[in-house]
């Protein structure tokens, strides 16, 4: 295994709204290890956006991180207080893919400025140079007839071209980790395939390390190395691909994995999970995803429970794993999943 | 982009074409005193004729007609009552020159102060700045205008150790400065107002974010990407805004007795003299057209998203 090129310890995001306080993220550890893929899966409201964001400060400013550490390459980014230091991290050493293409390029400047910013920002590049990096990034992305894409505006291209431009902008930035939060969700399906395709090609080449925010784990199974599962502001699996979708320990992991439309049977409806995701705004009591869990323990209600390892790579955030857990089995079709995968393949 | 402008200046004459036949047609609803200055003491017999060697006596159509074709050869007509047989072009150009040197100064003093007020409400937004801005602008904008006109006038002349005078004199510098600042006070809080509302619109879009995440300074961010989009919106009404402003206030212009449009437009109602009237409300009609035309124009240079040169561009 690489070495861990972020680590986060016991973070903690609180906001304030209204006079309360929401707690966002609950205590999280995670490594992220250099050139791989991570994949953050988790419902809306699960806190995987926010999560991320702390990484390049760019929480809104009800947010704040109240405990914990972000270390990169030895630095603590969570100690960060002013823009100046922000400024040394963002695009230099993280980058980011955002949602929606509609929406995330300026409409006033040609898409080659807007590249170009990046490049003189962090490439020190300047005119004619900047010029002919940009349009060979361009056609890095897929971007055909790039020199004169150039001089174009965001609105002269299609969603799917839109996206593959802002990639194109973080990769100006020539950064370390690149984010990509939901970066497919509001493309066409025919699309989807082809950025997240783009993304592990320069993933490749630019021996970037990848975090995927997603809620999609289609996309997940695509692209990802290691899965971690959010949920209400903690993640309580975390494995290899493998182990995530074949062997899930968590009781949410498996409702997660259960509502995949793959799963269900035709004619009967979708599996849904029961409830709804815990008050942030209160303190969560024992496991957050007790009340909503079939099978949650007495003990779920009372006490959190700590990771228990279920091999070096692979460890999950529930009682069920403890010794004395009666033994609990997953549902069926969740045992069924790699015969329904390989039969996929 | 030329197929444009074209279209959008022929539609802009048509325009001009019927509020010219609009105004022409009210003012013929006219009493028929406002074009005699010595109306009381004339015969129905010496009305008449007057009326007669005036063309007023001709059909409408006729009428009009001669007053477009007037209109075309840059002739506005003579001066009845206000200043007898002196062309109304000559009265205006008399008059113009102070309005426009006031409002010129009235606007750069706006821009000055009113758009850095804006963009920094928009940046410190939800703080002192952006409150003390925002009470300045709603008080601007829901008192009446000729509140704190009066208000200027009277403690602005009171202020110890500088004597502003009172009324208006040309060739004294101090007297321009409380009617200049009168005329700026309404346009800043609006330049303020709307700058700020279209940057705080703008500061919420991801473009925005992405321009953070990538790195750029929020200093830079403001200037090269919030701003640049908030004026967009703007930029359409600057122009009416600007031309208006350089035409005078009728209620400045007359507090102080500015020898200017305001005062002459107000002068010439309350004598009645109708083709002056009829006049001075074309010019100010065309403006305000001219003013859109060319608001429409520039946003078509500034914003690359509106097309030029299809067909559905110059709808």
């Amino acid at each position: 295994m690489n070495e861990a090129i972020l680590s986060v310890r016991d973070l903690e995001v609180e906001f304030t709204l209204r006079g309360r306080t929401l707690h966002a993220i609950r205590g999280i550890n995670l490594d992220v290890y250099e050139g791989e893929s991570l994949a953050i899966v988790g419902e809306s409201g699960s806190g995987k956006s926010v999560f991320c964001k702390t990484f390049m400060g760019l929480l809104d400013s009800n947010g704040t991180i109240t405990h914990g550490q972000i270390l990169y390459k030895g630095t603590d980014l969570a100690a960060f207080r002013t823009e100046k230091e922000w400024l040394s991290v963002r695009g230099r050493e993280i980058a980011m893919v955002m949602q929606d293409p509609m929406t995330s390029l300026n409409p006033l400047k040609t898409v080659g400025a807007q590249i170009c910013e990046a490049l003189t920002l962090h490439q020190g590049m300047q005119g004619d140079a900047a010029k002919q990096k940009a349009i060979e990034i361009l056609g890095d992305v897929g971007i055909t007839e790039a020199a004169r894409r150039f001089g174009q505006y965001p609105h002269e291209f299609s969603g799917g071209m839109r996206q593959r431009v802002v990639i194109a902008i973080a990769v100006a930035c020539n950064p370390r980790i690149l984010i990509c939060d939901e970066p497919t969700t509001a493309l066409d399906v025919t699309i989807q395939a082809q950025i997240l395709t783009l993304l592990r090609a320069l993933k490749e080449k630019y021996k970037l390390t990848t975090l995927y925010i997603t809620h999609d784990l289609g996309v997940v199974a695509n692209v990802a190395d290691r899965i971690a599962v959010m949920y209400a502001g903690d993640i309580v699996e975390l494995g290899t691909c493998e182990e995530v979708f074949y062997e899930p320990k968590h009781p949410y992991t498996w409702a997660l994995l259960s509502s995949l439309p793959q799963l269900g049977v035709k004619g009967e409806s979708l599996y849904s999970i029961p409830g709804t995701p815990p008050n942030l705004f209160s303190e969560v009591r024992g496991d957050a995803f007790a009340p909503r869990n079939p099978y949650a323990l007495k003990i779920d209600f009372v006490e959190r429970p700590p990771y228990f390892e279920v091999s070096p790579t692979h460890k999950a955030r529930t009682w069920l794993l403890d010794p004395r857990a009666p033994k609990v089995e997953p549902p069926e079709n969740i045992r069924n999943l790699r015969a329904v995968g390989e039969e996929r393949t | 982009m030329l197929v444009y402008s074209a279209k959008r200046l022929v539609r802009s004459l048509l325009t001009l074409i019927v509020i010219i036949t609009v105004v022409f047609s009210l003012l013929r609803l006219m009493p028929v005193e406002g074009y005699f200055s010595n109306f009381e003491k004339m015969s129905e017999a010496q009305i008449q004729n007057g009326l007669r060697q005036m063309g007023l006596l001709d059909p409408l159509p006729v009428q009009l007609l001669g007053f477009f074709r007037q209109l075309v050869r840059g002739d506005l007509g003579v001066s009845n009552i206000y200043r007898m047989n002196v062309p109304i072009t000559q009265i205006v150009a008399e008059k113009a020159p102070v309005s426009m040197l006031m409002g010129g100064m009235a606007l750069c003093l706006s821009l000055v102060l009113g758009l850095p007020l804006g963009a920094a409400m928009a940046r410190g937004k939800g703080r002192w700045l952006d409150k003390c801005g925002t009470a300045f602008v709603v008080l601007v904008q829901a008192v009446p205008s000729a509140v704190y006109y009066l208000i200027i006038q009277l403690y602005g002349t009171q202020l110890p150790g500088l004597p502003l005078p009172m009324l208006f004199r040309a060739e004294n510098p101090l007297s321009w400065i409380l009617p200049t600042f009168s005329l700026a006070i309404g346009n800043i809080a609006y330049y303020a107002m709307w700058l700020r509302r279209f940057m705080v619109d703008e500061m919420n879009k991801d473009y925005v974010t992405l321009a953070r995440a990538k790195g750029v300074s929020s200093k830079r961010i403001i200037r090269s990407h919030i701003f640049r989009n908030a004026f967009v919106p703007l930029v359409q009404y600057l122009p009416t805004s600007f031309l208006i402003t350089l035409m005078g206030s009728i209620y400045v212009e007359s507090l102080y007795s500015v020898p200017g449009m305001g005062g002459l437009l107000v002068d010439v109602i309350q004598r009645q003299d109708n083709t002056v009237v009829q006049a001075l409300v074309l010019i100010y009609a065309s403006i305000s057209i001219v003013g859109l035309l060319i608001g429409d124009l520039l946003m078509a240079v500034v914003d690359p998203r509106i097309s030029l040169n299809k067909k559905e561009g110059a709808r």
